[in-house]
This record gives C-alpha cells, sequence and structure tokens, in this order.
C-alpha cells in the first residue's frame, strides 16, 4: 500500500514548481482525471524510482534542461554542479573525460590513483546527446549506466544511488543509432515537446540571466569536495551535508523541498512495497505475450520474420522483430509502482500500466518495415515509435477487456495445474494460452 | 521453481462491472418500466385486442397513459428503445398502434428533453396518434414514415416528420406547427382550429378545416379563394 506520510507532497511541489517556473509545457497525457506533462512526470518518476530515462526531441525544446531541473531540486544539488556533471556526446569523447583519468602528480611518483569524473560521483547523472557518441564509445558507458559500476585502471567506483537521464536529437548528419543493448538498459523513452507560440513567446520573455537554481557559492563548494582526493564513501556523506544546506536554501528562498537521500531511499522502499492488482498483472502478462511469442519459431528473435498466414497475424508479435527483454517488465513494474506513489493509490493497477507501457516500449520494439509503412501517415501527436506503442497498448487493452475473465480463470487453472493437480488448462486465442501451456508443461 | 501463476491462487474469478455494464442494466430497467405501463394501458383499454378511434378513447387512454409513466425517469433514447421493442414480439405480446402512439405521446410530452428525436426509419410498422397534443416548447422530430392521426391535438409544440404521413394528419390541432417532408393522406388538418401543417409533398386530401393554415410545397393551400374555413 502506498504509504502517505507527506514525501508524496514534496515530490509533487517540486512537479509544480518546475511546471509553474521552469520548464514551461503543455500537458499532454491524462493519468486518472489529471493532466501531466510526459517529459516532466516520467523525469520525476525517474529522479524518485532512481531509473534511467530516454528524451528526445527537436534540438531546444528543454530535454537537457527538464532533466537538470528533475535532477537539481530532487537531489539538491546547484545548477552550476549538475552543469559541470554532465557528459556531453560527441565523436571526440573520451573514457578519460567520461569516466576518470590517472592522477598525474602521483603517476609521475609511480603510483596509480584515478581522478574520477564528476559524472561518475554525482548520483545526478545527465548524457547529453548521446546518439552523437559513435557507437563504439558508448559501450563505455554500458556498465556504469546499468549497474552503476564504474572501472577505470584497476580501480573500481559504485554508486549506491544514481539516476539517468540521456538525451538525443532526432537523426541526422551528426548522430549515430543507440546500440541495441544500450537503449535496452533505459527504462522509458519520452519526448521533450515544442510548447506552442503562446508558451515559447513567455519562455522567450524570461531573462536568461536569472536562474534562481544556481548559486556559484554552493557550486563552488561542491566542486571543492568532488575534486579532493578522499575515499569516495567519505566523499558522498561530505556531499550530502552540502545538499542538505543547499536543500534548505531551497526551501527558505523558492519555498520547495527536495529529498535528502534517507528520503529518497524510503521512498524507494515504499515503492517497491506497492502492491500490483490482478487485472495489471494479467494485462501486463498479455503484453509480454504478444511481444515475446511466436508461434513458429518459438519466441521472437530479430534474426528471423515470421510467416505469413500465420495464425496469430492478428496480434502484435507479428507487427514486430524483436523480443521484449526481461527489462520490459522490470521496467513497467517500477514506473507504474512510482506512478500509482506519486499517485497516493493503494495499488497499481491497469491505468498505470497503461499510462506507463508506451513509454516503456517505445524504444524496445523494433517494427517491421510494412507495418510503419502502413502506420507513419496516420494522424498523431506523439513522435512514431511512442505513437505505435500507445496504439499497441491499447490495441492489447481491448483484447484484455474482451476475455477478461476467462483469462484470469485461464490463470487461476494453471496456478492448479503447475501445482500438479489434475485439471485442464483452458485454451484461448491469445498467444498467451500458449505460453501458459508450455510453463504448465502440457504442450 | 515458484508457481509463475501464484498471484492467482484460488482466484475465484469475479465478473467485473464496467460503466457500461451499469448503463445497459439501468437501461432495462427503465425500458421494462415503461413497457408495464403499455400493458397496463392495453390492459384497461383494449381487453379484446380491439380499440376503437373515438375522441372520448384517445382522451381517456392518454390519461392512463400519464398515470402509467408517472415516476419512471426516462430519456428521449428511451423512447426510441420503446419504438423498436413495440416491434418484437418477445417484447410485446400484442402492438395496437393506436394506444401504442397515445403512449409513446405522453412519453414525449413528458420528457425532460425539450427536443426529442425519434429515429424510426427501421421500424416494420407505421405507429398512429404520435404527437397528440405536443404542448409548447416541445420540438418532435421523427425520422422515417409515420401512421394516421399524426399531431392530433397539438398544442403548440413542433412536431417534423422527416418521411410521410397518412390519414387525419393534424387534426384537432391547436397551435403549433407539424412539418411533413414528404407526403401526407386524406383529411389532412381535420378539425384544425389553429397553427399550421407544412407539407414538402403532396397532400391527398384536406379535412374540413376551421383555422390555422395548410402549405402544400410552398404554396399556401388554406386558407384560400377556394378553401375557405368550415365552421361546424
Amino acid at each position: 500500500m502506498a504509504c502517505k506520510n507527506g514525501y508524496q507532497r514534496k515530490v509533487r511541489d517540486v512537479y509544480r514548481f518546475i511546471s509553474e517556473n521552469l520548464y514551461f509545457n503543455r500537458p499532454d497525457i491524462e493519468v486518472k482525471g489529471e493532466r501531466y506533462n510526459s517529459a516532466l512526470l516520467f523525469g520525476i518518476l525517474t529522479a524518485i524510482y532512481g531509473g534511467k530515462e530516454l528524451i528526445i526531441g527537436e534540438p531546444g525544446l528543454g530535454k537537457t534542461t527538464s532533466a537538470e531541473y528533475v535532477g537539481c531540486l530532487i537531489y539538491r544539488y546547484p545548477l552550476g554542479t549538475i552543469w559541470g556533471s554532465e557528459v556531453s556526446g560527441h565523436p571526440e569523447q573520451t573514457e578519460e573525460k567520461i569516466v576518470g583519468r590517472p592522477h598525474l602528480g602521483e603517476l609521475n611518483r609511480g603510483n596509480e590513483v584515478v581522478v574520477w569524473s564528476n559524472f561518475v560521483q554525482i548520483p545526478v547523472k545527465i548524457v547529453d546527446e548521446i546518439n552523437r557518441l559513435p557507437e563504439t564509445k558508448q559501450s563505455m558507458i554500458l556498465d556504469g549506466v546499468d549497474r552503476g559500476n564504474w572501472e577505470y585502471l584497476n580501480e573500481i567506483l559504485i554508486n549506491d544511488e544514481y539516476v539517468l537521464f540521456a538525451t538525443a536529437n532526432y537523426q541526422d548528419k551528426g548522430t549515430n543509432t543507440i546500440i541495441a543493448p544500450l537503449v535496452d538498459r533505459f527504462d522509458v523513452l519520452v519526448e521533450s515537446r515544442h510548447p506552442g507560440p503562446n508558451i515559447a513567446l513567455q519562455i522567450g520573455r524570461r531573462s536568461r540571466l536569472e536562474n534562481p537554481l544556481r548559486h556559484p557559492d554552493f557550486e563552488r563548494r561542491f566542486h571543492e569536495v568532488l575534486r579532493t582526493q578522499m575515499p569516495y564513501e567519505e566523499k558522498v556523506s561530505r556531499l550530502e551535508e552540502l545538499c542538505d544546506l543547499f536543500g534548505e536554501y531551497l526551501k527558505e528562498e523558492l519555498g520547495v523541498e527536495g529529498l535528502k537521500k534517507e528520503e529518497r531511499q524510503e521512498i524507494r522502499r515504499e515503492l517497491a512495497r506497492v502492491p500490483v492488482d490482478l487485472d495489471a498483472n494479467a494485462f501486463l502478462r498479455m503484453v509480454l505475450a504478444e511481444f515475446s511469442f511466436c508461434h513458429r519459431f518459438g519466441q521472437k528473435r530479430s534474426v528471423e520474420q515470421c510467416a505469413e498466414g500465420c495464425h496469430y497475424t492478428g496480434y502484435i508479435c507479428y507487427h514486430v522483430r524483436n523480443c521484449a527483454s526481461n527489462r520490459l517488465p522490470t521496467s513497467v513494474i517500477g514506473y507504474s509502482q512510482a506512478l500509482a506513489w506519486f499517485l497516493e493509490d493503494d495499488e497499481v493497477d491497469i491505468e498505470h500500466i497503461r499510462t506507463v507501457l508506451p513509454f516503456a516500449l517505445a524504444h524496445r520494439v523494433q517494427w517491421r518495415d510494412s507495418y510503419i509503412s502502413k502506420k507513419e501517415g496516420e494522424g498523431r501527436n506523439d513522435p512514431l515509435q511512442i505513437y505505435l506503442a500507445k496504439e499497441a497498448t491499447e490495441e492489447i487493452f481491448q483484447r484484455y477487456n474482451e476475455q477478461r475473465d476467462y483469462l484470469l480463470e485461464a490463470l487461476s487453472v494453471a496456478y492448479q495445474a503447475f501445482e500438479g493437480e489434475e485439471v485442464t488448462p483452458l485454451d484461448g486465442d491469445h498467444p498467451l494460452y500458449e505460453e501458459i501451456k508450455k510453463d504448465i508443461g502440457s504442450k | 521453481m515458484r508457481n509463475p501463476f501464484e498471484e492467482f491462487k484460488g482466484q475465484a474469478t469475479k465478473r467485473r462491472e464496467i460503466p457500461l455494464d451499469q448503463i445497459l442494466r439501468s437501461k432495462e430497467e427503465t425500458l421494462s418500466q415503461i413497457l408495464r405501463g403499455y400493458e397496463n394501458l392495453l390492459k384497461n383499454e383494449a381487453k379484446d385486442l380491439v380499440w376503437l378511434m373515438q375522441y372520448s378513447t384517445v382522451i381517456k387512454a392518454y390519461t392512463i397513459a400519464e398515470e402509467g409513466i408517472k415516476g419512471i425517469d426516462y430519456t428521449a433514447e428511451d423512447i426510441e428503445e420503446f419504438c423498436y421493442a413495440l416491434d418484437k414480439t418477445d417484447q410485446i405480446p400484442y402492438l395496437i398502434t393506436g394506444p401504442a402512439g397515445v403512449y409513446i405521446s405522453a412519453l414525449c410530452n413528458h420528457a425532460k428533453e425539450d427536443e426529442i428525436t425519434l429515429r424510426l426509419q427501421d421500424l416494420n410498422v407505421k405507429i398512429n396518434l404520435l404527437g397528440y397534443r405536443l404542448p409548447e416548447g416541445k420540438r418532435l422530430i421523427v425520422e422515417g414514415n409515420v401512421g394516421d392521426f399524426t399531431g392530433i391535438g397539438l398544442d403548440g409544440g413542433e412536431l417534423i416528420v422527416e418521411g410521410s404521413a397518412k390519414n387525419y394528419t393534424g387534426a384537432g390541432m391547436k397551435r403549433g406547427r407539424i412539418v411533413v417532408k414528404n407526403n401526407v393522406g386524406f383529411n389532412t388538418g381535420h378539425g384544425m382550429t389553429g397553427g399550421e401543417i407544412v407539407v414538402g409533398g403532396r397532400i391527398k386530401g384536406l379535412g374540413k378545416i376551421v383555422g390555422g393554415k395548410i402549405y402544400e410545397r410552398d404554396h399556401l393551400i388554406f386558407p384560400s379563394e377556394e378553401m375557405k374555413p368550415f365552421f361546424f
């Protein structure tokens, strides 16, 4: 059950403060009757869940700034420190700039000491224009973004808490493809959109010189701690002390409270305890079945193409090339729990899943070319990949509604069969029924 | 390995009620109340399955109909549903178009909506007496053809028939307006004392008219040089 201990209010205050004062944009999604801006909402959820978010959009539409504001307020780091820790994607980027470099003075004395970059040291990690990194250099951050493990020379630095925001422009001459294993590590993909001419003019009128989240004195103090050579654990606690002071400043000057490290940890424990109701559970099983099932080849594989005339051509599996990874349910459940917590709901229900799912699917699904050609001309407000994911979600949701009672029955019977009871598994016209049979060994 | 269906252990599947179920249930309930009112009217007025169209029987039937619909919370859509239920023998044991028309008129006259549209194109029978006593402020639009005695005793409302009507259209009407897009039958406007009837097609014949106006294809045909008001 989601706890109502005041943390939600703090987090919602951050959302409101950013949307009213810093990141002006239109609401573009509705969750349980309330409208939100998806880039900002998912940014906040990413920060509290400790997830990884890929933000796409045209240049200059606030991809990086939205992430900076969220990271700055939830983690209580001054904006200048966040800027000084960002990694910028470009072809000449090196491991020494991203991760760490040898301490030259110590090296001259014959010692191997690593000077870690700010990027790996602070919990808010922003990679700007990640798709300008060549594919070979994207691998350098693969492990770090996945597990928070950073290695250089023979040293290792492990982040016990971190959040990753990466931005990507649409394809142009200077961009590269984000390699599949890296893409899959992002929990969600959102678009930072044009806010419309009226709001854009408001943004244009704002003074470029004043940003309430800048604080040169604090930034200098943070920088001093970051560049000292002390054990990382000690550095983390020194940084947290500074964060507390900066948090006090934010509260007094702007009236918005960030979250202390222990509060963030408590929130994550609360998120993990939010239960998932049966409908959400069964619906997600249906989704996973459609994105991984192949009648002919046993499962989806990006190197195989399913045949024409298959009985399951009416399902999503026919339109996709690749198989859903195991990170997909982790992302969907994690973000749905975060959303339910944010909305102070007692459990994750199907609405939370429906809201999160398109954003967790959009970057992971490789659609068949024939399907893209068929759908790309349709009228829409979202970029194609989010649009297709939303369409797929609604299509599966409709199927779920049609056979919900029967499916729950089938899953209940499956439980009994798995326990060795003499029951006949239920047949149905959906890949999930086939998968159930495989699990209980009746096929 | 842990049972992957653990969460569904002993899950007695409860039927989930979606808003549509509630709407359908309440619609069914409303329709059955309306049907009960109609059956009551038939029990009182057409015991032998015979109903003579007379001035007094219409007035009496209307009073019973008004009693029958008292307290029913219905919408224009429910009236339309009832019209189609009249067509189905499994819902209505027998259809007598006279009392049915009086009953529908009572429903329309007491409906919450000021404008009611009945889409009756697909109805097999032509209902008589639609628009009986339609009061001022009400607008009844009927899509499809209607039967005899349409809009009789009209009392200030506006009746629009997007189709044809049969004999005695607008008979005895006092005020208001009847518009028939296509044709009407004999004795049109018989005994009418006021209001107007506008017919887009042909009028087979006029009745004895006391007052009001009748147009046929944009031409005023009553009162005219050839047709003077009749005094009973």
